[in-house]
């Protein structure tokens, strides 16, 4: 073996790969344990849903932009709707408006659980991983009474919301609420003192409030590097002017602070949903819309799981419209994972990918680069076939 | 005289298949442990015989760029290595089936065969998961072995034997583990390092590196991988349990002190997170050898004074 | 409320019930309001197609019978629908409900996916092709 020429041992892990639960490309450069170089290739799990929304109604277009994310699905709908709602002038009742905070802090403390038992299975730690999908099954179950599914609860509508609250479900949140906030006092013990988790979570992949701000981070894991950056917060949307966030930060910027950052996060949650159920407006659950929305454009930002959610929505005076636009919360988190592996062990290569709780098929965008040398022509349905076939031949 | 009787002995009773089916229950008690602690419902007892048998008549898959003959021959001899283990040990309460002065070093020699054929295996095939599990493998042998071995021959220089019957035979139905509490914890710990379970399955770390070395295997290859796991699992338990527990003569008294052992085996793995292999490596070298080293001297010159 | 040590919550855990079910021998009752498959009767219905319209798997069809008397069939595509319940919403005569109890709907055929509610005599009709297949809601066709 020719030993002068440093060999580059690559350990690929994805888009097939246990600790990857959609398909997403990773190639670390490993020296022996230590990583020295890392990328990231996306896109197979590309779904073409932007050009699919100009094919379709507005209405239909909140079914499939719901669809987006399993995890997330109704902070998608609510940022789609609060975008067509701006464009077409209409207002949402303040009921309406308070169920869908509901309803998205229910999903937030049921995606951050879900993440907690992710994470602690990264970790090697299954009982952890066990206990807290468990646990997630209570506001599951809570979701599933309040909209009638588990993901995709489809409580929005434009203008509004499907599902009114009865006093059965109030009593079987308050009851759910009180079971999760005793559980997560235990999570937080746990991963502030399990000797075995914190060896693997205290000081790996550090970011700096520097780092955290020049890469653009954003959600729980720019807060756990001390930015306090929260939509809810800078520009509170649908009922979040009524019921105010507090920001929860840590300084620490590693691993055990982005696990604490979430778990407070759940109290947090906690709180908000019982001042919601205390104070709900009365009042209708939805306004009436138009069909057809004339030619604008808009902005809508909201807070999802993961960090800031952006839609960009442009009508043409139809009932279709003619662009949207999202930027998931995990494009702007994933440049992170490359940036802190190198340097750190391939162990730990998971937690750090873990620990931006990352969701591929949300992102996969299609860019097209056109340079001068290259064949502008569109290919149609038959070549691209055949381009496969070709492909695959060799 | 008797080579029939001999061969139905290791064949079936209390060699050979009875040693696999011990195994395979006790790898059923540790699942089913494992999932009451995690509060789910767990694996029917059946569970592990139906795992080896799917396994057993599925296709082998073997590497185009691997050795095959050391493809095929390794997990036999991993299993052969832990079967033949299972001979000297005084397995199910029976005595050892076969018994020479030194047996207990051959036995811990034969125990550490799996592990070897594991990291062979692994460096046998080309696929970069593989290579990084069998560096982990061999790293972590090299990181427990030397401590479970002081542990375990720390009975042996109270007794002043190196065969196994008399070690047991001269704790004459003590517990050690009241004079050697060291030994007793390196050598369950070190128990989980040879299984390669929690908080030492770094180098079988689903999460990294699929199933380390053993990712090329399928079919009768990981079968027989973990036919070999299953055996060690018991061996090991059997020998903590009468070296430091003061001996297990009679089956009730063998499964009594052997669960209890799983069950403790159970809580430390349930109750700790996966460590790096560099801290597993800290872990062994900075506590486990310096501990069992020094209670190891002290037995000695305990020894030599009262000699 | 007292809080418990991992270890002591995981040595409880060995004697509690388990958390998870023998499904299908053990199964949890649905909330009333899960969306099951989904439910057409023809009273009331008076062909308005909004159901259809605003379908985003266009899993829903109503074929036209009769337009003046308002008899109509639906088709409904259980392998397209994504069960978000828009049409209920939309329709104005509650001809549309989803059922709770039904959620198990795996299939051998691909035929068991065409449901067709209606009146018997009707539906025998369409299947025997004497209605133009073309439904009300596309009516260029």
């Amino acid at each position: 073996m020719d030993t002068t020429v440093p060999q580059r041992f690559v350990v690929p892990i994805g888009p097939q790969h246990p600790a990857l639960k959609e398909p997403g490309h990773f190639e670390f450069t490993v020296d022996g344990e230590q990583v020295t170089g890392a990328s990231v290739r996306l896109g197979y799990a590309h779904r073409g849903i932007e050009k699919a929304t100009e094919g379709r109604n507005w209405v239909q277009n909140l079914y499939l932009l719901e669809r987006i994310c399993g995890i997330c699905s109704h902070v998608h709908a609510t940022a789609y709707c609060l975008g067509v709602e701006k464009l077409a002038g209409v207002t949402p009742p303040p009921r309406a408006q308070a169920i869908r905070v509901l309803v998205a802090e229910l999903e937030r403390i049921h995606s951050h659980l879900l993440w907690l038992g992710v994470a602690a299975h990264e970790a090697g730690f299954d009982t952890l991983f066990m206990y807290s999908w468990r646990d997630r099954e209570t506001v599951m179950d809570i979701l599933e009474a309040l909209t009638g599914n588990r993901v995709n609860y489809s409580a929005n509508l434009l203008g509004g919301v499907k599902f009114d609250l009865t006093s059965e479900l109030t009593d079987k949140i308050y009851k759910g609420l009180e079971l999760l906030e005793e559980r997560t006092y235990q999570y937080v013990d746990v991963v502030t003192s399990d000797a075995t988790l914190l060896q693997r979570t205290r000081g790996v992949g550090v970011t700096t409030r520097e780092q955290a701000e020049q890469l653009g981070l954003v959600g729980p894991t720019a807060r756990a590097s001390g930015v306090e950056r929260d939509i809810r917060v800078e520009a509170p949307y649908a009922a979040y002017p009524d019921f105010p966030v507090k920001v929860v930060t840590a300084t620490a910027g590693d691993l055990e602070a982005r696990f604490v950052v979430r778990l407070q996060e759940l109290f947090e949650a906690y709180r908000l949903i019982r001042a919601v159920l205390e104070k709900l407006p009365p009042g209708e659950l939805q306004a009436r819309m138009p069909r057809k929305i004339k030619p604008a454009e808009t902005v809508s930002r909201v807070e999802a799981p993961r960090g800031e959610l952006f839609y960009f929505i442009k009508s043409n005076g139809t009932d279709q419209p003619e662009r949207i636009k999202v930027r998931t919360p995990t494009l702007c988190n994933l440049a992170s994972v490359c940036v802190l592996a190198v340097g750190s062990q391939l162990a730990d290569v998971p937690m750090i990918l873990a620990g931006v709780d990352p969701c591929f098929s949300c992102n996969d965008r299609m860019v097209t680069v056109y340079s001068g040398d290259t064949d502008h022509t569109q290919w149609t349905w038959k070549q691209l076939r055949q381009y496969g076939i070709d492909y695959y031949r060799r | 005289m008797n080579a029939i009787q001999d061969l139905l002995t290791l064949m079936f009773f209390p060699g050979g298949l009875f040693v696999l089916a011990l195994g395979m229950s006790y790898e059923w008690i540790d699942r089913k442990l494992m999932a009451r602690v995690q509060n789910r419902v767990g694996p029917r007892w059946f569970q592990p015989y139906a795992d080896i048998a799917k396994l057993l008549v599925k296709e082998e898959v073997i590497p185009a760029d691997s050795n095959r003959l050391l493809f095929i021959a390794l997990p036999i001899l991993a299993l052969a290595g832990a079967l033949t283990a299972a001979l000297y040990v005084p397995l199910a309460g029976f005595d050892p089936l076969y018994s020479f002065k030194g047996d207990l070093i051959v036995t811990l020699y034969l125990l550490s065969l799996l592990t070897v054929c594991t990291g062979l295996a692994g460096a046998n095939t080309t696929d970069r998961f593989s290579l990084v599990g069998a560096t982990r493998t061999l790293t972590q042998l090299f990181s427990y072995e030397a401590p479970f071995l002081l542990a375990m021959l720390g009975p042996a220089v109270a007794a002043r034997s190196w065969q196994i019957n008399e070690i047991i035979a001269d704790a004459d139905g003590q517990w050690l583990l009241i004079v050697q509490p060291v030994g007793f914890v390196v050598a369950l710990i070190g128990l989980l390092g040879k299984l390669e379970i929690a908080p030492f399955n770094a180098p079988e770390a689903e999460t990294e590196i699929v199933a380390g070395a053993l990712t090329e295997y399928s079919g009768r290859g990981l079968a027989l991988f973990r036919l070999g796991r299953h055996v060690e699992l018991v061996v090991g338990l059997t020998m903590v349990a009468a070296f430091y527990m003061g001996g297990v003569s009679g089956l009730p008294l063998f499964v009594l002190k052997t669960l209890l052992l799983l069950l403790i085996l159970v809580g430390i793995q349930s109750l700790v997170a996966r460590l790096r292999i560099d801290q597993t490596v800290g872990l062994w070298w900075r506590w486990g050898t310096l501990l069992v080293l020094a209670q190891w001297l002290a037995l000695v010159i305990w020894e030599g004074v009262q000699a | 409320m007292k809080r418990h040590t991992l270890l002591q919550y995981a040595a409880r855990s060995l004697f509690r019930r388990a958390a998870t079910q023998r499904y299908p021998a053990e199964r949890t009752p649905t909330p009333e309001r899960l969306r099951g498959t989904l439910h057409w009767t023809p009273d009331g219905c008076t062909g308005c197609c909004l159901c259809s319209k605003e379908c985003p798997a266009n899993a829903i069809e109503i074929i036209t019978i009769d337009k003046t008397t308002k008899q109509f069939v639906a088709r409904y595509h259980a392998d397209r629908c994504i069960y978000c319940g828009q049409c209920v919403v939309n329709c104005r005569f509650s001809c549309l409900t989803m059922s709770p109890e039904e959620w198990e709907n795996a299939a051998l055929h691909k035929q068991a996916f065409t449901v067709y509610y209606g009146d018997a005599p009707h539906v025998e009709r369409v299947l025997e092709g004497f209605v133009s297949q073309d439904s009300a809601s596309n009516p260029s066709t």
